[in-house]
């Protein structure tokens, strides 16, 4: 058989994605409307973003390889990131992973923007105790997208823009090990995106970002669109975990043994492990969640031989190491940080990486605490209470490690700095609140109050955007060759500070209080408490547009080039030219030392890299 | 003596690099799948010990035809032992060429045959917890070998003298682990489904 020189013409970009999308939707809505049910229109909904999707992914240009191996036609290279030069790149599929973190960033930015316009509608209707402004039927799917966006979100802000940009950088490969996993991870978050706000105009889903059954099985076509949004974010973990792990273990520089490597690629890897074994899950109980819907099979009609609690276990199987995908790639963040700026070595360097393979391994044995209040055997819950406290041990380790490399460390108090104390103030209240949870009879008493609600939000935005505004002022110079404002970044950092602990903080009060999350009218006794909280919220809200604002003055009004290395830091991501050369390195790098030898007479340089410019000896 | 130029040598050592990274990846890939599947033996279990309402099978429902089964089955291994075989031979050799496009036929068979049955399974997708389970886990599986077919269809295809099969010799061996994967899983969902549900 001889392979033909033919190939796939059509011209691949988001415009031919998007003009293939919307009749295949509307395919996929006729096909659905001719097979499934007649009493609803749940299986076209599901067929037409299933369809519309695919067909986007076509127009991109995802289906090329496949259909021309296939076809016997020969297949197309990986394009070499050299010729693919100029501002186009960032608006089509692109295979360098430079570009495709810089993708990641907007599109993730832009999302978090709409999150955040949720979180800002849901406190003002909170600003009455009764309702008046939003009723119950438009709060509760408020919360449900808001919820949804910022998991998404959530999941993918580290490990999408800095993980796809820094790692290679940062183990000394010039590539990914398979960039079109690595492309097809961020090109199913547009679609993911549209579809989970497309579920606006089907009334919402009105089950939070839990989805619990029987309340989904009932809801509108919403739910259709929770499924397959939910769906694609579980594609792209995987697609993005197999690539990660993969380039990680393959494809690092000689002499980038394992104990040479940047912590922040251990929370990658760590994050990683748990992505790739956790969101098949997820996708199995959304396939089931859908056949119900669709077909009216009963995986979880307690009534026809299912349970609503076979969601809940597979559900929270997912959803308990998805808090730690948050997580574990900002204390890789805030572990990396930290020694640059305080001029130290990592303290207990690899005691910290144990740290992050604790937490990662301890998540698979809590997940049943989410069913505390869910009628679950009373002989199980010491067994989860226990192993849920238990993952303070790793998480203490991890904090341990960051404050022994600020013991008696002359600090260098820059902004991504600022931001790293900020993650360790906030995230001590946010996992201390969570052992304080993990018991049963608090549990029980405070699962549905907006208690729990202030503990995951310290977790996650005091934990994890505190982390990613951390990483944003500190590699955003390597990744857009601007620097940041550094004044604005301090205000913004007072601001975001005070204003999220002033945010949060009080809702661990109303949530003793007994006020119920979820719900939009409270006792009236709490308004004044509100009030405050909601115009917390709103200065917390202004606090990241003066973040964004930082982005737009600092790279479109006052271009200040930033140097190769401004930190001075030793490690490997610093010692190539900013910007970046398309292959990141003129040779693979031979790796002589670590990259926090910080203050130690004599030490080597991180790299011999061939000649090139900016290596940063001990100092 | 040949004497390989430094971009024959730089192109050999990346293609080197790439074989191995898609064996490393093909592993990862497994123990996520593995996990997928994991979730609908679970539910299986689940919604067999706890039978509500008495409804894990409604009245009359039961597997369908175990030899039926026991054919697709076959033929599922069959597909995974003979591209396996296939997969320890050069790409160029005889023997490869020989049995990968058997391997296909067998692949297109299991896929047929399966699908077939799930139109014909002699109850309805309504009828209890069984029949919810019967026709999630042979879907999601036979879906997924469906697509594993057509990867096998474009090896077959591209098998030719300047094809991606004979430049990539050992991705086409690592995929021979996903055809042997699936068909295990065939064979655990054949022993929950038929022989224990």
């Amino acid at each position: 058989m001889v392979v033909s020189e033919r190939r796939l013409s059509i011209p691949n970009n988001p415009i031919t994605g998007i003009v293939l999308a919307i009749p295949a939707y509307f395919f996929g809505v006729w096909l659905g409307t001719l097979f499934g049910n007649t009493d609803d229109q749940n299986t076209g909904v599901i067929l037409g973003y299933l369809f519309a999707t695919v067909a986007f992914l076509a127009g991109v240009g995802f289906l090329n390889y496949p259909l021309e191996r296939l076809f016997g036609w020969r297949v197309t290279p990986i394009t070499d990131p050299a010729e693919n030069r100029g501002i186009g790149r960032y608006f089509r599929l692109s295979l360098d992973h430079k570009v495709i973190g810089l993708q990641y960033l907007v599109t993730i930015l832009l999302m978090l923007l709409l999150g955040g316009i949720g979180a800002m509608l849901i406190r003002t209707s909170l600003l009455v105790p009764d309702a008046s402004i939003t009723p119950p039927g438009n709060y509760i799917p408020l919360i449900g997208l808001h919820s949804v966006m910022m998991i998404f979100i959530t999941s993918a802000v580290i490990v999408g823009p800095f993980g796809n940009y820094l790692v290679p950088l940062m183990i000394g490969a010039r590539r990914m090990a398979f960039p079109r996993l690595e492309a097809l991870s961020f090109w199913v978050v547009p679609p993911a995106a549209v579809i989970l706000a497309a579920a606006t105009f089907w009334g919402g889903f009105p089950t939070g970002w839990t989805g619990y059954p029987p309340l989904s099985e009932q809801a509108l076509q919403g739910m259709d669109s929770y499924i397959v949004g939910f769906a694609l974010i579980a594609v792209a973990l995987v697609t993005s975990a197999v690539n990660m792990l993969a380039t990680i273990i393959g494809l690092r520089a000689p002499g980038m043994t394992w104990t040479r490597l940047p912590i922040f690629v251990w929370g990658i890897f760590t994050t990683s492990i748990l992505g790739l074994l956790a969101a098949p899950v997820l996708a199995a109980a959304l396939i089931m969640l859908a056949m119900d819907r669709s077909l009216n099979t009963s995986f979880f009609l307690a009534s026809n031989g299912g349970s609503n609690y076979l969601w809940e276990n597979l559900f929270w199987f997912f959803g308990h190491p998805e808090v730690y995908i948050f997580i574990l790639p900002a204390f890789g963040i805030i572990m990396e940080i930290v020694p640059h700026f305080a001029r130290k070595p990592l303290w207990g360097y690899r005691t910290g990486v144990v740290g992050l393979f604790g937490v990662a391994l301890l998540s698979w044995f809590v997940w049943q605490h989410h069913l505390f209040v869910s009628g679950i055997a009373p002989v199980l819950r010491p067994f989860y209470m226990l192993s849920t406290e238990l993952i303070s041990i790793p998480t203490g380790i991890i904090f341990l490690v960051t404050l022994g490399t600020l013991w008696r460390a002359r600090v260098w108090f820059t902004v991504p700095m600022l931001f790293c104390l900020g993650f360790l103030f906030n995230f001590l209240i946010g996992g201390i609140s969570g052992v304080y949870l993990s018991d049963v009879p608090t549990d029980v008493t405070l699962h549905g109050s907006y208690f729990s609600m202030a503990h995951f939000h310290y977790t996650i935005m005091g934990g994890e955007i505190f982390a990613l505004m951390a990483a944003a002022y500190y590699w955003l110079p390597k990744m857009t060759g601007k620097m940041l404002s550094p004044t604005i970044g301090r205000v913004h950092f007072w601001t975001m500070f005070i204003a999220f602990n002033s945010t949060f903080f009080p809702l661990f009060i109303v949530g003793l209080l007994n006020m119920p999350r979820r719900v939009s009218s409270y006792d009236p006794a709490l308004v004044g408490l509100n009030r405050w909280v909601t115009v917390s919220a709103y200065v917390l809200f202004g606090s990241m547009v003066l973040f964004a604002g930082n982005l737009i003055y600092s790279w479109f009004f006052v271009s200040r080039p930033a140097l190769a290395n401004p930190w001075h830091a030793r490690s490997l991501e610093w010692q190539v030219p900013t910007p970046v050369p398309a292959r990141n390195f003129e040779r693979v790098p031979v790796i002589v030392a670590g990259p926090y030898d910080y203050g130690i007479p004599n030490s080597r340089p991180v790299a011999d890299l061939g000649g090139m410019v900016g290596v940063t000896g001990g100092g | 003596m040949a004497v390989r130029t430094r971009y024959e040598a730089a192109a050999d050592a990346e293609a080197q690099v790439d074989s191995r990274l898609v064996a490393v990846g093909t592993w990862l890939f497994l123990g996520a799948e593995i996990f997928f599947f994991a979730a609908w033996w679970f539910a299986f279990f689940y919604l067999r010990a706890l039978n509500n309402n008495q409804a894990w099978k409604a009245q009359g429902v039961g597997p369908p035809s175990k030899g039926y089964g026991a054919v697709v089955l076959a033929l599922a291994a069959l597909t995974a032992v003979t591209y396996f075989l296939a997969s320890r031979q050069s790409p160029r050799a005889f023997l490869f060429r020989l049995l990968t496009p058997i391997a296909l036929v067998f692949g297109i068979a299991t896929s047929l045959f399966q699908g077939y049955e799930m139109w014909h399974l002699g109850f309805g997708l309504t009828e209890g917890g069984y029949p919810s389970v019967f026709s999630g886990m042979t879907g999601s599986w036979v879906v997924q070998f469906a697509l594993a077919t057509a990867w096998l269809g474009s090896i077959v295809t591209q098998a030719g003298p300047s094809g991606d099969t004979i430049a990539r010799r050992r991705p086409a061996g690592s995929f021979a682990w996903i055809l042997v994967f699936l068909a295990a899983v065939g064979i655990i969902n054949y022993i929950l489904l038929y022989l224990v549900g």
